[in-house]
């Protein structure tokens, strides 16, 4: 394993507090909520991991290798793998039971293993559009990165079944979710919630181009 | 590409803008070495940014030189490596493809200037593509794919930017590690997702006024041009979950020494450009900043 205090980005001569404020940016960093149906979720998995190992590993060097002093960890590891997110279909069999049809429960399936080729083949060959279909449609859209027809899926399959909170939390994931996204030191995420001066972004790397620059540049 | 992406200045400290610099000086050297002098012209953020993004961790060694454009002073530049040899063969590829794309967009007249600089860039294209074959042919799918949905006014938003996108995200074919190829080819295609949406929404007025193609108008039925309040929220939330699939990805590689400027793009750089579009004022601050620089 490496060395957790460089998994955490921290000095061994770092404190306890800024030992677990290193810890809890970087858990909040990896967090499944910031990594939802994300093609990439797994490899977040995997880091979350190594961050819950290397925090318990010092406070455990740090408390003489006793279980004793943990109580600043937990809250974020343990979420992990539970139904934190809002897309049901990645959860368990439990989860399965509410698919109408096996063909929507195998499309879960083929989404959650990230076969989206399968899964769209399966959408494209049923039939009946109903809420869950199009629900489904949706997931399938937002892995691919059409975000645009991940939420016009979504809300059709709102419309179509008001009452379903599954539903409801992928729709509004795709209205608000980015609002909760993590971004270093807590700067707000949005291109219509960033403040400030344009000029700060747009001013030209004059001195890169040194006079004008080539022909395509700036 | 556009050049919509561009490092923010006035949040970076200076040794990372000339960090930045010595890519895109070293960028502009590869490109010279490996096609021409004539290749140089094709140089600009976006590559430089394609450069970072395939580049290692450390920043390698520096070399110094003078160059046309500073050629009285010596400036310090990155010297060549692999991954800048890739990023310099893809630039040539991608810019050879737009130009290319810029001749058929116009008459012949108009079109005059890029059939030009095609036909000086060609030589070094077909370079590129002995290289990066398989870089070439996703491009050339891609653009043609491009092509035929503009032509048929496609009115979905996502699949005329998937075309574009999928262009950018094979940029990581090359990659030889697979977890930082998922990496990038994911950061890469909302990149490139990004740049496409930016663009068309930047050219809402342009289109209006002349009919063009424009995949935001058609989806919004913004026939004018306008922006309603509705419209332009629902966009910003689409170019948002672009920007949060490539700082997610952007999290799980490790960049090196490139990842201060990385991080002030993505996580601030992006979303000051798109306000900025969205607002109207992109292109005013851009032309008074020309207009700035011609006096």
């Amino acid at each position: 394993m490496n060395d957790p205090y460089q998994v955490l980005g921290v000095p061994e001569t770092a404190t306890d507090e800024e030992v677990k404020r290193a810890y809890r940016e970087l858990a909040r960093k990896y967090h499944p909520d910031n990594y939802h149906d994300n093609p990439l979720a797994d490899l977040a998995q995997e880091k979350m991991k190594e961050i819950n190992a290397a925090y318990e590993q010092i406070t455990k060097m740090r408390s003489g290798g006793s279980h004793g002093s943990t109580s600043g960890y937990g809250g974020y590891g343990s979420g992990y793998g539970g139904a934190s997110g809002y897309g049901g279909y990645q959860g368990s069999a439990r989860q399965y039971g509410g698919s109408s049809s096996s063909v929507l429960q195998q499309v879960r399936i083929a989404i959650n293993t990230g076969d989206l080729t399968r899964a769209e083949a399966l959408l494209a060959n049923y039939s009946d559009h109903n809420a869950e279909w199009n629900f489904l449609r949706g997931a399938v859209c937002y892995r691919r990165g059409w975000m645009d027809e991940a939420r016009r899926y979504y809300q059709t399959a709102c419309q179509m079944d008001p009452g379903n909170p599954e539903y409801r939390r992928a729709l509004e994931f795709m209205e608000n979710g980015t609002r909760t996204a993590y971004s270093p030191n807590g700067t707000p995420f949005g291109t219509d919630v960033c403040v400030g001066n344009p000029c700060l972004t747009l001013c030209c790397l004059y001195s890169l181009c040194n006079g004008g620059g080539y022909l395509l540049c700036c | 590409m556009y050049g919509y992406v561009r490092p923010p200045l006035g949040i970076l400290k200076e040794e990372e803008t000339e960090r930045f610099r010595r890519m895109y000086c070293g960028l502009c050297h590869t490109l010279g070495r490996r096609y021409g002098l004539a290749s140089r012209f094709i140089l600009n953020y976006d590559f430089t940014y394609l450069a970072i993004l395939l580049s290692d961790r450390e920043e390698g060694e520096r070399d110094s030189g003078r160059c046309p454009m500073s050629p009285i002073r010596s400036k310090p530049f990155l010297r060549g490596t692999d991954a800048l040899a890739l990023a310099a063969d893809e630039s040539v590829i991608l810019a050879y493809w737009q130009l290319r794309d810029g001749v058929a967009d116009h008459d012949w007249l108009h079109g005059l200037p890029y059939r030009s600089l095609s036909a000086v860039l060609e030589p070094a294209y077909r370079k590129a593509v002995s290289f990066r074959p398989a870089f070439d042919a996703a491009a050339r799918q891609q653009l043609a794919l491009l092509r035929e949905l503009e032509e048929a006014r496609c009115p979905s938003l996502d699949q005329a930017a998937d075309a574009f996108a999928a262009l950018l995200g094979a940029a990581a074919g090359e990659v030889v590690d697979p977890v930082q190829q998922r990496v990038l080819g994911q950061l890469l295609y909302h990149l490139g997702r990004w740049v496409y949406l930016v663009d068309a929404a930047d050219d809402l007025k342009k289109d209006a006024a002349s009919g063009g193609y424009n995949p935001v108008a058609l989806r919004y039925g913004l026939s004018d041009g306008v922006w309603t309040p509705e419209s332009r929220q629902a966009f910003a939330v689409t170019l948002d979950h672009s920007v949060h699939m490539m700082t997610t990805a952007f999290e799980l590689w490790d960049f090196g020494v490139w990842r201060p400027v990385l991080e002030a793009t993505f996580y601030t750089g992006l979303f000051h450009v798109g306000k900025a579009v969205l607002d109207g004022t992109y292109r005013s601050i851009r032309r008074g900043r020309e207009k700035e620089l011609q006096e």
